[in-house]
């Protein structure tokens, strides 16, 4: 018996072999080396079979560089902007898969899907047989696209869909990466082709419009961002009162409107120093009037609670103050714009829109990831029993996605945040290389490709492996917060 | 499930061992050379003249294999320096101080000299191009320098005077502004471009200055004249329009299935007036048909002067077979591969003679060729010069940082004045690093900075240099036009 348990394990560890020398061949040798080399002044040029120069422990030399390289902040900048898209990414995944689940149970609702596919499909295609496939034939060649994808999703109840939602993720990277530089394409694109009839007919309406009308927008964008700070700030009250949020957590959800708002000021003439001085007041004002209001039992709660929600919120809250403040400083140079003719982004060529046509293109990816599958196979997993109780309690379907979906996908929702934080800070290398390289003016490159650079341009490995494992060192750390902040409903 | 596994494994084997067998190497009764290189028709000609050319000079038979699937610098590197890289490489411009410094390319100086194919045999401005710290590691296979190509068809079609063949900024600004006004309807997006892109390099040469001081210890850039060009350069692209910004360019290189393809076809067809491009645009533009071309001198700002550079071929220091692979070398100097050279519409043939040939002035299938290359055979020898490399920062590297801060300049992110500054800043830190992690690099850095003082106290007296005291190949030429020399240099 003893003995035949032996002949098992061996056998078994037979077939783990290969798996295990691959792993340490290609992956833990490799990793150790990097983190010796990135104490050492490994240079390739210098230190290879060829040369036989000795190799220099330099201790933290490379760290204190690294730290003091100006392209370093600049890049690493650059990798968290275009992190920024994650909280878009994952809610687009979860929107995909609530969608696809209910296209899958939707059967009563055929009839009018089919009649409003057959309407788009008639139209788009009378529309591509009148005017061709110039300027607004894009547009119906989308329709044409939209009411056959329609038609064949409901046809197969829902199987079209997934597959379509799952392409992006099993097309070669590279070359979706050419694709998308050809749909960016400033002149011939489809996406400036079908972008130019609109915004000529933007420019053509705001040129009718009375010269006023250049306050209007800064106006309605000003209320709106008034309104939604005001909404972050009661939140944060209430949530503070409620002991929902400790004195980290509160600072988190100001800097959220702080950092919009003091960017702002800066885009409207503030000075950088005002503009920080008057950004801070305003943090350290609210922060301290909040703090100071006792709690209705009076409890200190930990200073860190509920941080990770106001994180969270902070990522939907910036991109979205930032496009209202951005709204509000365009407006009033909008009507001589519409004179002069509003024209489509050069979007990988105009510093300011490299970054966000990148951002697209990742949440076009994203959506239909594998975030996707484990939001759908999470969704499949929620029992229909809570939903059953929640209808007979009377619960709208916003209650039922709040109290029962959400709650439900957490442990998917913290597994996929943590991941999408991992590929985010390695990524951007082989996008930025393939579209861009890393322009215009450094504006897309990340410390992925900044890594690359240094390794492979100018040879200095060790210095290279240091900024690998400043890169580790940052995945950890979100990691840590995201497990320490990130899974309050897995544990619940 | 353990049959199942030793199965596995024994077909693993088998099928590892079949492909072993398999291997071209072992198929081949000679020697066989592996050349990372582009696969084309000229490359695949060019193994056969030289397997013709071993035949003829009794030399024993060699195979030549393209490995067009590891080009990449990365991959170049990666292999080379794990003791697998290829035979022969193609080696750029840009990569051959790099791959030079790190020993992966076998000293070819003493053969060279032997065998008839030292830098003496080529031109003399490529000296410095062809060797590395003052060793030979390999032979240039085509060499020269971007002219600007005219389509004069479309010059005629917008009514726009041609360019005279030596021409000034100004008038490239003049000639410019006038065909994108004529070429580009008004109140629309602009499709047509008087040129793809202009040298900066060269530009800031034709100024008097260069990116580095004359023993090229320090980068030199803050300084008014780099200004007053990044000004021009902004005005040209953002305000007249003369030519794309970069991501239209490289929007317009992903339309093509070729790198480059597309400036071609917007050449062909009206769209580009001009293409700035060495010799080799000829084997692009040949399959286009026959248009109606001139080739004229890159335009200056007071001092004509063109980049004159090669591409390489080198030995790997692990080859198998050296002493073939040096052969193929000495092939590289031979009648044969010139003329394929000059036939094909490569760039310049790398022996000067075969540029007098008739297989260059005059290719019997393209007649309306000729003038252009007569001007060819002129131009790149008497304006070319060889472009400044440090020995402190790698040329890729300080492309690369022209590069980022000219994208900075158009993208409003730095002013003229800043750009200059930080370009000087990034390349002078790039050079204090490599003093302090190279002992020996630190104190050559020492010795040529005590030279560059005496220039600067000699300059700052009016008085002149001696010849030896200068490193930077532009500030050789640019010395001796200027009768700051002690002395005239030997050739």
């Amino acid at each position: 018996m003893k003995k035949s348990r032996s002949k098992g394990l061996l056998v078994g560890l037979m077939f783990i072999l290969p798996n295990v020398l691959g792993f340490g061949a290609f992956i833990l040798v490799p990793l150790l080396m990097s983190f010796g080399m990135a104490f050492t002044d490994w240079d390739f040029l210098r230190h290879n079979m060829f040369r036989d120069e000795p190799l220099n422990f330099v201790g933290f030399e490379n760290f204190v560089r690294l730290f003091t390289h100006p392209q370093f902040w600049h890049y690493l900048g650059n990798t968290f902007f275009l992190m920024l898209g994650l909280p878009f990414a994952i809610a687009g995944s979860l929107g995909a898969a609530l969608l696809l689940t209910r296209a899958g149970q939707a059967k009563h609702q055929i009839k009018p899907v089919m009649i409003l596919a057959t309407l788009i499909m008639i139209g788009s295609g009378l529309g591509l047989l009148q005017g061709g496939m110039a300027e607004n034939g894009v547009w119906f060649f989308f329709g044409l696209l939209t009411a056959i994808t329609l038609v064949a999703g409901v046809l197969t109840g829902g199987s079209v869909y997934r597959t379509l939602f799952y392409l992006p993720n099993f097309t070669a990277g590279v070359a979706t990466f050419v694709l998308w530089k050809k749909l960016y394409h400033p002149d011939t694109g489809p996406i400036n082709q079908g972008v130019a009839p609109l915004l000529d007919g933007l420019a053509a309406w705001i040129n009718q419009m009375p010269g006023a009308f250049g306050y209007g927008l800064p106006l309605v964008a000003g209320i709106v961002m008034v309104l939604v700070v005001g909404w972050q700030l009661r939140r944060l009250r209430r949530a503070w009162d409620l002991s929902e949020a400790g004195l980290v957590a509160l600072v988190a959800g100001t800097v959220a409107i702080v950092v919009p708002v003091g960017l702002m000021l800066g885009w409207f003439g503030l000075s950088a120093s005002a503009a920080v001085a008057g950004s801070t007041a305003g943090l350290v004002g609210f922060v301290g009037l909040t703090a100071r209001r006792l709690r209705p039992w009076g409890i200190p709660k930990p200073a860190d609670k509920g941080l990770g929600t106001e994180v969270a919120l902070a990522m939907l809250l910036i991109p979205g103050l930032l496009i209202l403040a951005g709204a509000m400083v365009v407006g009033p140079s909008l009507p001589a714009a519409a004179m002069a003719g509003l024209s489509a982004p050069d979007w990988l060529g105009d510093y300011h829109w490299a970054k966000p046509a990148l951002m697209m293109m990742m949440l076009w990816a994203a959506i239909g990831s594998n975030n996707m599958i484990l939001y759908l196979a999470g969704l499949s997993s929620i029992s229909p029993e809570l939903y059953e109780a929640a209808d007979m309690d009377g619960a709208t379907p916003r209650q039922r996605f709040w109290h029962i979906t959400w709650p439900q996908l957490a442990p998917v929702t913290f597994f996929i945040s943590i991941m999408s934080v991992i590929h985010g800070l390695q990524g951007g290398f082989e996008m930025a290389r393939t579209m861009t390289l890393g322009g215009p003016a450094g504006a897309t490159t990340t410390l992925s490709y900044f890594i690359y650079i240094e390794g492979f341009e100018t040879g200095r490995i060790g210095y290279a492996s240091a900024v690998a494992w400043v890169l580790f060192a940052l995945v950890f750390v979100l990691s840590i917060f995201n497990f320490r902040y990130g899974n309050r409903h897995v544990q619940d | 499930m353990k049959s199942l596994f030793l199965v596995v494994t024994l077909a693993l084997v088998i099928m590892s061992a079949l492909l072993h067998w398999t291997a071209p190497d072992r198929a081949s009764p000679v020697p066989v050379l592996y050349w990372v290189t582009q696969d084309d028709e000229v490359k695949r000609e060019t193994i056969e003249l030289f397997k013709q050319w071993l035949h003829d000079h009794g030399h024993p038979p060699v195979d030549v294999r393209l490995d067009n699937s590891n080009s990449d610098q990365t991959k170049k590197i990666t292999q080379g320096l794990a003791g697998v890289g290829a035979d022969l490489f193609d080696v750029y411009p840009f990569q051959k101080d790099l791959f030079s410094s790190s020993g992966m390319f076998l000293d070819v100086t003493d053969v060279a000299k032997e065998r008839g194919f030292s830098p003496e045999a080529s031109y003399p401005a490529l000296k410095q191009e062809i060797l590395f710290e003052g060793r030979q590691y390999g032979f240039p296979r085509n060499t020269g320098g971007a002219v600007f190509w005219l389509n004069t068809e479309t010059f005629a079609r917008y009514g726009i005077p041609e360019p005279s063949f030596r021409w000034t900024w100004d008038e490239f600004e003049k000639l410019g502004t006038a065909f994108v006004t004529a070429a580009n309807p008004p109140g629309t997006r602009n499709r047509s471009y008087f040129v793809q892109s202009v040298p900066l390099i060269m530009l800031r040469r034709s100024l008097g200055l260069s990116i580095f001081n004359e023993t090229m210890t320090k980068a030199t850039l803050d300084d008014p004249r780099n200004a007053e060009l990044m000004r021009r350069y902004l005005r040209w692209v953002n305000e007249l329009h003369l030519m794309p910004t970069v991501a239209e360019q490289t929007a317009m290189a992903a339309s093509s299935s070729r790198p480059g393809d597309g400036f071609f076809y917007l050449f062909a067809t009206g769209r580009y007036a001009m293409l700035n491009l060495p010799r080799w645009a000829l084997i692009r533009l040949r399959p286009l048909g026959k248009l109606s071309m001139r080739i004229v001198e890159p335009f200056h700002g007071g001092f004509p002067n063109m980049d004159f550079s090669c591409g390489l071929i080198s030995v790997y220091a692990a080859s198998k077979h050296p002493e073939a692979a040096t052969r193929f070398l000495e092939f590289l100097a031979s009648e044969r591969f010139n003329l394929l050279v000059a036939r094909s519409g490569d760039s310049l043939p790398p022996i000067p003679k075969y540029v007098q040939s008739e297989a260059f002035l005059r290719p019997p299938d393209h007649p309306e060729e000729w003038a252009i290359q007569e001007a060819f055979s002129k131009m790149g020898p008497e304006l070319g010069i060889g472009y400044s490399r440090s020995p402190f920062v790698a040329l890729g590297t300080v492309f690369r940082v022209e590069s980022k801060i000219s994208q900075a300049v158009v993208a409003g992110r730095l002013s003229p004045e800043e750009a200059g500054r930080q370009e000087e800043e990034e390349l002078n830190a790039e050079i204090a690093l490599t003093i302090r992690v190279d002992e020996k690099m630190r104190q050559r850095h020492e010795a040529l900075t005590k030279i560059q003082v005496q220039i600067d106290q000699r300059r700052a007296l009016g008085q002149k240099v001696p010849l030896a005291w200068i490193t930077n190949p532009f500030y050789r030429v640019y010395y001796q036009a200027q009768g700051w020399l002690e002395e005239a240099p030997a050739s």
